[in-house]
C-alpha cells in the first residue's frame, strides 16, 4: 500500500534517511572529538595506572612531582613496574623560524614504555641516537606546512638542538598540537627548567591483582593521585566536557536532526494515512479490527523505517570513510552504541508518528467509506 | 520501471536487499573500524621487583654504583709541571706506588746545594780541628819548658788565644754542618712529596694528567682531579630512599640491584651500612640544573664479587628494591 505511493515512499525514506545520517554523523564526530582529549592516555599502550600529583587532571593539564616520586610508585606492592614519564610545552623554532607550541612527551629512557606504538619508517631504537625526537603524524602538518620531508630537520628546543629522525603513528590530541617524543633525560633538556619535572609515573600492574586495587594502594601509600588507563582517559573526556561548547552545539545538531525525522515522516505519514482513509474504512468495514490495520501500518512503517536506517548508517559510513585521509579525521571510528541509539530514535520515530496518523484511523467508523 | 522486468519492484525488492547489503557492510565497517584500547606488554624489560619482593612489602630507590673506599681524588701536594705518568686507567695498583711525578728538577739542585753545605762545613771542622790541634800543641809545648823565660808571656797569651779561636770555629762548622744536613733532608723530602702515591690499594679509574701539564695544589673547587682511584673489590652502591619512605626500610636485608638499561641483569647486594646523615638529594635523574627539593636516607650495599657484578660500573645508575618492615614489626 506505501510502496504503491512512491512519492510518500521515498519522501519518507529520505525523512528517515537523513534523520538517521544526520544523528548517528554527528554523534560519531562528537564521540571521536571529545576521545580526543584521551588520545594522550590511548598513546602509551603499556601503561595499566598513571600516577600523578593530586591536582593534575589530564595528560595535558598536569603538575610536576618531585622526581623521588617514581621509587615511591615502586616501592608499593602490586606494582610490577613503574617508569617516568614527562609531558610538557615547549615552544619549538622550526628552521624557517617560526615559533609553535610544542607538547614534549619524554619517556623513559631505558624500555621507551610511553611511546606510541606504531612508528612510521622507523623502529624505536632510533631514540638512542642523540638529540632525536620523534614528531606525531598530524603535527608534520602544522610545523612544516611547505610539505617538506620532516625527516632530517633540525629544530631549536629551549636552546638546544633537536633532530626529527622518526614519525610516529598516533591519535592526535584535542587541539591538534604538534607532539615531539622524545627520551625522558633528553626531554628534561628540552622544558624550560622549573624545580619539579617528573609529571607522570607510568606503572604495571603485577599478575593477579586489578588496576583499581592497585591504584587504589597507590594513592593510600604515597598520597599521588592514581587512576587507572580507563579513569584517566574518562578524566580526559570529562575535562573537555566541562571546558568547551561542544556537548551543547552537539547535542543541538542531534536533537534536530531528530525533530527534522519528527517533522518529515510525520507529516508524510499523516497524508499516506489520511489518503487512505478511505481504504482503511473499507477494511474496517469488511471486519478487519482495529489492532490488525495497527500491525499492517506497523509492518509498512517498519519497512520503511529499516531501509531508511540501513541508508542513513551507509551514509555515515561513506562519509568516515571518504574523510578517512583528512588529518582531522585521523582515528575517527564509529562506536558501536551509536548506531543502536540512531536505531532507537527511528523506531520513537516512527511510534511517535504512526500513533498520531493511526489516531484518526482507529476512530473511524467504517461508514467513513461512503462519505 | 520500466527499466525492471515487471514482476520485480524497485522499492519492494531491490531496495530492501540494497539496504541489507548496505547494513551489512556498515556493521563490517564499524566492527573492524573499532580501536584497539588494549594495553601492550613494555618491548624492553622495565626494572622490577622479582622473586619475593614482588608479593610483599617493598621500597625501592635509585642509586650510582661506587668503589667500596668511595672514589678518591688524587691531590697534589706541591704545584709544578707533571713529567712522568706511571699509571693508566684500569690499572690494580699497591699502596704507595708512584703515580705520576712532578718536575723535581728545582728540588735537586737544591739537594747538590745543600750538599755542598754539607762538604764546606766538613771541610771547615776539619780546618779548625787542625789549628785546635796545631794551638793545644805549641801550648803544650811552652807547658813543657823548664825556663819560664824561654818563651814571653805575649807569646803564650797569642797561643792560647788560637787555641780558643779554633774551637769556636769547630763549634761554628759543626753547627753549619747540622744546618746543613738538615736542608738536605728537608730538600729530600720536598723531592719525595714530588712523587705522587697511590694512597690505597686499588683500581685508575679516571687519569687526567698528561706529561707537561701543570698540577697545582689548588685541587678542589671546579677543577678536574687529577686522577681518581677506588677500591673496586667490591664495588659498593649507595642507594637514595625518600625521606618519607626511610622508616620502612628493613634495614639489613640485601636489595635487588639491577643497572639502568638493563633490567633483566639482576643482582642481590648485601647489606653494608646506612649513612649516618640525611642529605638533600643529588639528583640521579640527569635533570639539567641540579635542584635540591627532597632530601634522602643513603644506604649503602656491596654487590657480590661475581659475573653478574661485570654488568656495573662505577658511576653507574641502578635501580634497587629493598624490602620493607612488615606492617606492625
Amino acid at each position: 500500500m506505501l510502496t504503491g505511493d512512491s512519492q510518500k515512499f521515498y519522501g519518507l525514506l529520505f525523512g528517515i534517511a537523513f534523520s538517521t545520517l544526520l544523528n548517528t554523523q554527528q554523534l560519531t564526530i562528537f564521540v571521536n572529538l571529545i576521545e580526543r582529549g584521551a588520545s594522550g592516555v590511548y598513546n602509551a599502550p603499556e601503561a595499566e595506572i598513571w600516577v600523578m600529583d593530586p591536582v593534575s587532571r589530564t595528560t595535558e593539564v598536569n603538575y610536576a612531582m618531585p622526581s623521588t616520586a617514581l621509587d615511591e610508585v615502586r616501592s608499593v606492592e602490586g606494582v610490577e613496574w613503574a617508569v617516568p614519564h614527562l609531558r610538557a610545552p615547549a615552544s619549538v623554532r622550526s628552521s624557517t623560524g617560526d615559533l609553535e607550541g610544542v607538547q614534549i612527551v619524554g619517556v623513559d629512557d631505558a624500555t621507551l614504555i610511553g611511546l606510541p606504538e606504531r612508528l612510521l619508517a622507523t623502529n624505536k631504537s632510533i631514540l638512542s641516537q642523540p638529540d632525536t625526537v620523534l614528531i606525531d603524524d598530524v603535527g608534520i602538518i602544522n610545523l612544516f606546512e611547505s610539505g617538506e620531508d620532516p625527516i632530517g630537520q633540525r629544530l631549536e628546543l629551549n636552546d638546544q638542538r633537536a633532530i626529527i629522525r622518526g614519525v610516529a603513528d598516533a591519535i592526535p590530541s584535542f587541539t591538534s598540537q604538534v607532539t615531539l617524543y622524545t627520551k625522558y633525560s633528553q626531554a628534561l633538556n628540552y622544558v624550560p627548567g622549573t624545580r619539579n619535572r617528573l609529571t607522570f609515573v607510568l606503572a604495571g600492574v603485577a599478575d593477579g591483582e586489578t588496576a583499581e586495587a592497585v591504584a587504589q594502594r597507590i594513592e593510600e601509600q604515597t598520597g599521588l593521585k592514581a587512576e587507572t588507563r580507563e579513569e584517566f582517559a574518562q578524566a580526559g573526556v570529562d575535562f573537555i566536557i566541562q571546558n568547551t561548547g561542544i556537548p551543547t552545539n552537539f547535542g543541538i545538531t542531534v536533537v534536530l536532526g531528530f525533530v527534522v525525522g519528527v517533522a518529515i515522516v510525520g507529516l508524510t505519514f499523516s497524508l499516506f494515512i489520511r489518503d487512505n482513509i478511505k481504504q482503511f474504512g473499507a477494511l474496517k468495514a469488511i471486519g478487519v479490527t482495529n489492532l490488525k490495520i495497527m500491525r499492517m501500518v506497523a509492518a509498512q512503517a517498519g519497512l520503511v523505517g529499516a531501509i531508511g536506517y540501513a541508508f542513513g548508517i551507509v551514509g555515515t559510513v561513506a562519509f568516515l570513510w571518504g574523510f578517512s585521509g583528512n588529518p582531522f579525521f585521523k582515528g575517527f571510528y564509529i562506536p558501536w552504541q551509536i548506531p543502536l541509539i540512531s536505531l532507537g530514535a527511528v523506531i520513537i520515530i516512527l511510534a511517535i508518528t504512526g500513533w498520531l496518523a493511526l489516531r484518526s484511523v482507529l476512530s473511524t467508523e467504517p461508514a467513513a467509506v461512503f462519505r | 520501471m520500466a527499466l525492471l522486468p515487471s514482476n520485480v519492484s524497485f522499492s519492494r525488492q531491490i531496495l530492501p536487499v540494497l539496504a541489507l547489503i548496505g547494513i551489512a557492510c556498515a556493521v563490517l565497517y564499524i566492527a573492524v573500524g573499532l580501536p584497539d584500547r588494549s594495553t601492550a606488554e613494555p618491548t624492553t624489560e622495565p626494572p622490577k621487583a622479582t622473586g619475593e619482593l614482588a608479593n610483599s612489602a617493598r621500597v625501592a630507590g635509585a642509586g650510582i654504583v661506587e668503589p667500596a673506599s668511595e672514589v678518591i681524588d688524587i691531590g697534589s701536594a706541591l704545584s709544578g709541571l707533571v713529567t712522568d705518568v706511571r699509571v693508566a686507567p684500569g690499572d690494580r695498583v699497591e699502596k704507595g706506588q708512584p703515580l705520576f711525578l712532578v718536575d723535581a728538577r728545582s728540588a735537586r739542585a737544591q739537594l747538590s746545594e745543600a750538599n755542598a753545605a754539607i762538604n764546606e762545613a766538613r771541610a771547615a771542622i776539619a780546618e779548625a780541628q787542625t789549628a785546635r790541634k796545631t794551638a793545644a800543641d805549641q801550648l803544650a809545648l811552652y807547658a813543657s819548658l823548664s825556663d819560664p823565660a824561654a818563651v814571653s808571656r805575649s807569646e803564650v797569651i797569642r797561643v792560647e788565644g788560637e787555641a780558643q779561636a779554633a774551637k769556636s770555629r769547630l763549634a761554628v762548622a759543626r753547627a753549619r754542618l747540622n744546618a746543613a744536613q738538615a736542608r738536605a733532608s728537608s730538600v729530600r723530602t720536598e723531592i719525595e712529596r714530588l712523587v705522587i702515591r697511590a694512597p690505597i690499594s686499588g683500581e685508575i679509574l679516571a687519569v687526567n694528567v698528561r706529561p707537561g701539564e701543570f698540577v697545582a695544589t689548588q685541587g678542589g673547587g671546579n677543577a678536574q682531579p687529577f686522577m681518581q682511584m677506588g677500591e673496586t673489590n667490591p664495588l659498593h652502591i649507595r642507594v637514595d630512599i625518600d625521606e618519607n619512605e626511610a622508616a620502612r626500610v628493613k634495614v639489613g636485608a640485601p636489595a635487588i640491584v639491577s643497572p639502568r638499561g638493563d633490567a633483566d641483569t639482576r643482582v642481590e647486594a648485601a647489606f653494608v651500612r646506612v649513612e649516618p646523615q640525611v642529605v638533600p638529594k643529588r639528583s640521579l635523574t640527569n635533570s639539567a640544573a641540579e635542584r635540591v627539593d627532597v632530601r634522602v636516607l643513603q644506604i649503602i650495599y656491596a654487590l657480590p664479587q661475581n659475573e653478574a657484578s661485570d654488568a656495573f660500573r662505577v658511576g653507574q645508575q641502578i635501580d634497587a628494591f629493598i624490602p620493607a618492615k612488615e606492617k606492625g614489626e
